[in-house]
C-alpha cells in the first residue's frame, strides 16, 4: 500500500549525507584550515575570569567622603596548572607563610566535591596591597596561581558606624538564592552597607583570556572585544552630616543612650547613632584583628552591636505629652488656652481621695504652660478626657481613636525608613487592653499614666526625632531617610519625597511650639538656654527599674526650624541633667558651627567628661 | 530470537560508539584521581559509565526476550504513559538549571522526555501502519501530527527546546508514510524565513529572497545568456551594496530588474511562475515582519535574550559564548591528527564545560583531531544508512516505521549535537547518542537500538 512512496527513502538518505556533509566540512574548516585555532602549533585555550565591579563610595551630605574603597588581594590557585618543580620555599618565603600551611591550603580533600583540580580555588585570602606588590613581580613564576582583587571599605572617620554598616562574606544561603553571589564575594551585612546594597555593589564583568598549556596568561582574547567590563556601584550620598555625627558620638562617650537629628522641612537624618558604638575600622574586611574584634563585641554585655536609635523601644516620657495636648485640641476636648488647676497633685476621685504627686510649679495652667511645668496632672486629666470622650464605660472607643493618631505619628508602626532592622516601639489600643485586663474589665483610670508619656507606650528614638520634626513643621513629615542622591541620576525611593500629614490642624502647633520655647525660657530646661537662637525643647524623665532616663527632643530656630532633634540617655536622671545639654550643645553646633559662649564651652567640658557608664 | 538472524552491521557499530564513548569519558575524567583502587574506580565518571554499560546491555538482552509484538499491541498504553510522566515531572521533579526536567529517587535520576521519545515512535509507527490509517484523509493527517505535537507541547513547558526539536524528527518517519511533499516544502520555507528574519536584519533577508527569484526567473526566460549573466552582476553588486550598508538602495535595485525579468516572463506566457514568486514574496515580508514585531513585542526581555542567544550563541555577552569559544578551540587545537589519546590539553584543564556530557565531541576533536571527527562522523553516517536499508527490508509496515522513526533521532542528536560543538547549531541540551556520559541517555538509545535489531531479526515471521 506504501509502494507509491519507497521512492521517498533516497531523499531521507540524502538528508542524512548532507547533514553529515555539513558536518565534515565544518570540522574541517576548524581542524585543517584555520590557523586561528592553533597558534604557533602551542596548546592555547581561552578562559573566562571574573572581573569585579568597584563598590559605590558613600559621602555625607557636604560630599565628604566617609566611605572609600581599599585594595585587597586573594591568591586563587588551581591544583592542575602548578609547576611541580615550582620553587616552594622562594614561595612561601613571598607570602610569610610556613610550609605546613602552604601544604594544608593546597591539598583539599578531593574527594569532598567541594574542589576540583581543574577549577581555581582560593588559596590565601586578604593579602594587603603592600605585601600582594612584592608578590606580583614574581607570580609569574608561579603557573597555576592568579590574583584577584577585592574591595573593601577604608573609613577616614572613625565614627558612623552603626549607620553604614559593614560589609561580610555572602552566606551560602544567598549564594543559592541570588544569581550575583558567589563563593567568597563580599556583601553589606548591616546598616546602610545592606539597605543599598544593590545600588553600591555595581555589577560584575567577564574577561576572556588567552591562556598556554600551562594555564598562564598569554593575551587578551579577541583583543577584549567579547570581554564585558564590570559597572562600578553608584556612589551614595547620605543625608548624614559627618562633623554633627562626629560631634554628637564624642558627647556621647561613656553614656549609653542614642541621639537622632533630622532636617524637618525634608525629612533628611542629619545624625543618628547609638552608644556605645565601636570605630568602623575595627570591622573593616582588612583588618587582621576583625575576627578578634567581632568576638569581644558580642560578648560585650554592653552590646555594641546592638542599635539603639532604631531597635531600642523607650518609654517617652513628658514629651510625649505634645502629641496627648495636640490630639485633645484636635479633638476639642480642651482649647489651648483653657486653665485647669494643679495643686501638686491628682485626685481621680474628688477632692480627699487618694492622690498622685504632681510637682510644684503656679497652679493655673494652660497648654504652654503645662508644657513649660511639664505638669502631669493636667495631662493625666486630659488624656482621660479623650479615653473617655464617650462616656466613662466606653473608653474603648476613645483610646482606639487616640491610638489611630498615634499611628500617624509613626508611633507603633515601623516609619520605614531606610534604615535597617527599625523597631516599631509600642501603641497600646484597646485590643492590647482587653488582652490585659479582659474584655470591658478596665477604665481609663487603669491606663492613665500613657498621658504623661509612662506605661505600655514605647516609642523608638527615631520615632522621637520624628515627632520634634512634625511639631516643628506644624504637622507634616517626610519620612525620615538616610539617602540623598546617587552618583547618576537615579532618585531616592518615592516614599522619602512624599510628604505626609498627621491629621491635626497645623495652629494647634502654635501653642504646643509656645510651650516648648517656654521650657527653655522659663521652665524645666532653662539651664540650656542660648540666647540668640530660639531652642523649642521639652524634658523628658522616664522611670524605670534603675536610675530615670534623661529625655530631650527640640527644633531650632522656631522660625523656619534647620534641626530637630531627640536625645536620649538611659539612666541619665532629669531631662535636663544631660539628655537636654547634649541637644542644646548638638543645635548650637549645627546651627553656628562653633559654641561660641565661655559657659557653653564649659558645659561642653562636662558634657565631654559626663560617665554614666562604670569603668569595668 | 535466533542469532543467526541477528544483524551484526548495526550491533557492532553500536557497540563501537559505545566504546569511543567511554574512551572519551575517561579521558575526560584523567588525572581527576585514578590514583585509587578499583573501589574508587566506580565512583569516578567512567566508572558510573561502566555501570550504565552494563544495564543496558542487560536491558538490550531484555528486550530479545519479549516477544515482538508486545510492543505494537501496548504501544497506546505506553504513549499514555509516557505523556503522563511528562506531565508529573513538571509537579514533582527536580528543577536543574531552570529546567524541571527530572525525576530523582535518591541517587537514580530519570529524564522522562527521553523514555516519550520512544513511546511516540512506537505509538506513531502502531498508528501508521494500523488498517486504515491513510494520508489521504486529512483527519488522519492531523492524528499523526498531533501524537507529535502533544510531547513537543508538554516538553516545552519544562522548557527543554533540545528535546521538543528532537521531536520534530518524526516529520522524516511521517515524509516516509506519505506526507504531502508540499506541507514539507511550506514548512521548510516558512521557518527559514522565521530564523533568518530573526538572526539578520530583515532588509538583508528580503534582498537575499529578491535575488533568489530573479535568479529563478533568469533561469526562466528564453534568451538564458544575458539574463542570467545580468543576474550574475546584480547578485554581486547587491551583496557589495548590502555589506557597504547601502541595503535599501540594494533591495530597491534588485526589485526594479526582478520587475523587468517578471514583465519578461509574464509576456512569455510564464503567469502562473511569477504569480507564485510574487506570492512568495510578499507573503516571506509579511512573515519576516510579523515575526520580528512579535519578537519584540509579546515577549518578554529575558526570553528575547534567551531566544537570541539560541540563534546567535557567539554574540558577545551572550552565556553560551564562552562554552561555544571553547569548544572550537577544543576541537581545531586537535588539528588533523589530534594531541592523542589522553594528551588533551583542553580536556585536562576543563577548559570547556560539560565536557563529557554535551560537549563529549570536543574530546574527540582534540584528541583524535580530524581524522577521530571524521571517524566518528563516519560511523553515525553508516548507522543511519544501515538502519535505512533494515527498514526497507521490512514487510511489517510497523517495523519499517520505527526503524525510520529511530533513524531520525539519532540523526537530530547527532547533527545538532555535533554541530553546537562547531557553533552551527544553537546550544540546547541534547547528547550525542551512545558517547555521552549519562545513564537515561545510554539506557533509552540501546532500548530503541535493541527493538530494531528484534523486529529486524523477526522480519520472516509474518
Amino acid at each position: 500500500m506504501d509502494d507509491r512512496y519507497k521512492d521517498r527513502y533516497q531523499v531521507i538518505l540524502a538528508l542524512f549525507i548532507i547533514g553529515t556533509v555539513v558536518l565534515l566540512f565544518k570540522a574541517m574548516q576548524l581542524q585543517v584550515f584555520d590557523n586561528k585555532y592553533k597558534t604557533g602549533g602551542e596548546n592555547i585555550a581561552v578562559d573566562q575570569v571574573t572581573t569585579f565591579p568597584s563598590r559605590g563610595l558613600i559621602y555625607d551630605r557636604n560630599k565628604k567622603l566617609i566611605v572609600y574603597n581599599d585594595a585587597l588581594y586573594d591568591l586563587m590557585v588551581t591544583y592542575n596548572q602548578i609547576n611541580p618543580q615550582m620553587d616552594t620555599a622562594k614561595f612561601c618565603r613571598l607570602l610569610d607563610i610556613d610550609k605546613n600551611t602552604f601544604e594544608k591550603n593546597l591539598n583539599k580533600n578531593w574527594r569532598s566535591g567541594r574542589f576540583s583540580k581543574r577549577k581555581p580555588f582560593l588559596f590565601l585570602s586578604k593579602i594587603s596591597a603592600k605585601k600582594f606588590t612584592r608578590i606580583q613581580e614574581s607570580l609569574y613564576e608561579f603557573p597555576g596561581f592568579t590574583p584577584r582583587l577585592r574591595n573593601v571599605r577604608g573609613y577616614p572617620y572613625p565614627y558612623a558606624a552603626h549607620l553604614l554598616g559593614y560589609l561580610g562574606e555572602a552566606n551560602q544561603t544567598v549564594i543559592d538564592t541570588s544569581e550575583f553571589y558567589g563563593l567568597g564575594d563580599y556583601k553589606g551585612v548591616s546598616g546602610l552597607e545592606l539597605s543599598y546594597e544593590e545600588q553600591l555593589r555595581g555589577e560584575k564583568g567577564t574577561r576572556f583570556l588567552l591562556k598556554d598549556k600551562f594555564g598562564r596568561e598569554v593575551e587578551s582574547f579577541n583583543n577584549g572585544d567579547s570581554d564585558i567590563l564590570p559597572i562600578s556601584g553608584k556612589d551614595l550620598i547620605t543625608t548624614i552630616d559627618i562633623d554633627l555625627q562626629g560631634y554628637c558620638e564624642e558627647l556621647m562617650q561613656n553614656k549609653r543612650g542614642s541621639i537622632v537629628a533630622i532636617e524637618p522641612q525634608s525629612g533628611e537624618v542629619l545624625t543618628i547613632l547609638s552608644s556605645p558604638t565601636y570605630d568602623p575600622k575595627s570591622l573593616a574586611l582588612s583588618n587582621s584583628d576583625r575576627g578578634k574584634n567581632i568576638k569581644q563585641m558580642s560578648d560585650d554585655p554592653l552590646k555594641p552591636f546592638f542599635d539603639r536609635s532604631v531597635m531600642s523601644k523607650y518609654p517617652p516620657g513628658s514629651i510625649f505629652k505634645t502629641i496627648v495636648g495636640l490630639v485633645a485640641m484636635e479633638e476639642a476636648i480642651i482649647g489651648f488656652s483653657d486653665r485647669l488647676i494643679c495643686k501638686g497633685s491628682y485626685h481621680p476621685g474628688g477632692p480627699g481621695t487618694k492622690g498622685y504627686k504632681c510637682h510644684k510649679h503656679e497652679v493655673q495652667v494652660d497648654i504652654p504652660r503645662s508644657l513649660q511645668h511639664s505638669c502631669n496632672t493636667y495631662y493625666w486629666r486630659v488624656f482621660r478626657d479623650i479615653v473617655d470622650q464617650y462616656g466613662e464605660s466606653l473608653p474603648r472607643r476613645g483610646l482606639d481613636i487616640f491610638s489611630d493618631y498615634l499611628n500617624k505619628f509613626g508611633v507603633g508602626l515601623q516609619l520605614g525608613t531606610d534604615y535597617p532592622r527599625e523597631g516599631k516601639g509600642h501603641n497600646p489600643n484597646s485590643t492590647y487592653y482587653d488582652k490585659r485586663y479582659g474584655e470591658g474589665k478596665w477604665k481609663s483610670g487603669y491606663i492613665q499614666s500613657v498621658g504623661i508619656g509612662q506605661g505600655e507606650i514605647e516609642m523608638t528614638t527615631l520615632q522621637m526625632a520624628n515627632l520634634a520634626a512634625i511639631i516643628a513643621n506644624k504637622g507634616t513629615f517626610y519620612i525620615p531617610h538616610l539617602a540623598k542622591s546617587f552618583s547618576d541620576t537615579t532618585q531616592i525611593d518615592k516614599k522619602y519625597r512624599t510628604r505626609r500629614e498627621v491629621g491635626i490642624s497645623s495652629y494647634h502647633f502654635n501653642s504646643v511650639t509656645e510651650g516648648m520655647e517656654r521650657v527653655l525660657k522659663y521652665g524645666t530646661a532653662q539651664n540650656v538656654l542660648i540666647p540668640d537662637i530660639a531652642i523649642c525643647g521639652k524634658t523628658g524623665t522616664s522611670q524605670n527599674a534603675g536610675k530615670d532616663h534623661s529625655i530631650f527632643i527640640a527644633f531650632a530656630p522656631k522660625e523656619n526650624p534647620k534641626i530637630a532633634i531627640a536625645v536620649y540617655i538611659e539612666n541619665g536622671g532629669f531631662g535636663n541633667e544631660v539628655a537636654a545639654p547634649i541637644a542644646s550643645l548638638a543645635l548650637e553646633k549645627y546651627i553656628r558651627g562653633d559654641i561660641k559662649e565661655e559657659y557653653r564651652q564649659r558645659l561642653e567640658k562636662r558634657m565631654l567628661a559626663k560617665k554614666l557608664i562604670k569603668e569595668p | 530470537m535466533s542469532d543467526r538472524n541477528l544483524d551484526w552491521i548495526t550491533f557492532s557499530l553500536y557497540i563501537c560508539l559505545v566504546i569511543v564513548g567511554w574512551l572519551m569519558i575517561f579521558a575526560v575524567g584523567y588525572d581527576d584521581g585514578y590514583e585509587a583502587g578499583i573501589g574508587n574506580f566506580f565512583g569516578t565518571e567512567a566508572g558510573k559509565q561502566t555501570i550504565w554499560i552494563g544495564i543496558s546491555l542487560v536491558a538490550m538482552i531484555f528486550i530479545f526476550i519479549i516477544d515482538w509484538k508486545f510492543w505494537q499491541t501496548f504501544s497506546t498504553i505506553i504513549y499514555v504513559l509516557a505523556m503522563v510522566l511528562l506531565v508529573l515531572v513538571l509537579f514533582f521533579g527536580v528543577k536543574i538549571k531552570g529546567q524541571v526536567s527530572w525525576f530523582r529517587f535518591g541517587s537514580f535520576a530519570f529524564q522522562p522526555a527521553e523514555f516519550a521519545k520512544f513511546a511516540t515512535c512506537l505509538a506513531l509507527s502502531s498508528y501508521l501502519s494500523s488498517y486504515g490509517t491513510s494520508f489521504k484523509i486529512n483527519r488522519h493527517r492531523l492524528i499523526a501530527l498531533g501524537l507529535i505535537s502533544l510531547p513537543i507541547g508538554l516538553v516545552m513547558l519544562q522548557p527543554d527546546a533540545g528535546s521538543a526539536l528532537v521531536f520534530s524528527s518524526f516529520l522524516i518517519m511521517l515524509f516516509r508514510a506519505g506526507m504531502p511533499s508540499s506541507y514539507y516544502l511550506i514548512g521548510g520555507f516558512v521557518s527559514t524565513i522565521l530564523l533568518l528574519s530573526l538572526m539578520y536584519p530583515i532588509p538583508n533577508v528580503l534582498v537575499g529572497m529578491v535575488l533568489l527569484s530573479v535568479i529563478i526567473f533568469a533561469a526562466n526566460t528564453k534568451k538564458t545568456l544575458y539574463p542570467i549573466l545580468g543576474s550574475i552582476v546584480l547578485a554581486a553588486a547587491s551583496y557589495f551594496l548590502v555589506v557597504k550598508g547601502y541595503t535599501i538602495e540594494a533591495l530597491i535595485a534588485s526589485f526594479v530588474i526582478l520587475s523587468t525579468l517578471g514583465y519578461l516572463l509574464w509576456n512569455d506566457r510564464k503567469q502562473r511562475l511569477v504569480t507564485i514568486f510574487y506570492g512568495f514574496l510578499i507573503v516571506g515580508t509579511v512573515l519576516a515582519y510579523s515575526a520580528n514585531y512579535a519578537f519584540n513585542n509579546f515577549l518578554k526581555s529575558h526570553q528575547q535574550v534567551r531566544i537570541d542567544a539560541w540563534l546567535n550563541p557567539e554574540k558577545p555577552g551572550s552565556k553560551e559564548l564562552y562554552q561555544v569559544v571553547q569548544s572550537k578551540y577544543a576541537i581545531g587545537s586537535g588539528g588533523i591528527q589530534g594531541k592523542g589519546f589522553l594528551q588533551g590539553m583542553m580536556t585536562k584543564l576543563d577548559y570547556v564545560p560539560e565536557q563529557d556530557t554535551d560537549f563529549i565531541f570536543c574530546t574527540i576533536g582534540e584528541e583524535q583531531g580530524f581524522l577521530g571527527s571524521m571517524s566518528i562522523m563516519l560511523l553515525f553516517l553508516m548507522l543511519l544508512f544501515r538502519l535505512v536499508i533494515i527498514a526497507e527490508r521490512q514487510r511489517s509496515s510497523f517495523s519499517r516505521y520505527y526503524i525510520y522513526g529511530i533513524a531520525g533521532i539519532i540523526f537530530v542528536h547527532f547533527f545538532i549535537n555535533i554541530g553546537m560543538t562547531m557553533g552551527l547549531a544553537p546550544v540546547i541540551g541534547i547528547t550525542l547518542p551512545f558517547v555521552s556520559r549519562g545513564g537515561s541517555s545510554l539506557l533509552i538509545f540501546t532500548l530503541m537500538i535493541a527493538l530494531v535489531l528484534k523486529l529486524d531479526s523477526n522480519r520472516y515471521h509474518i
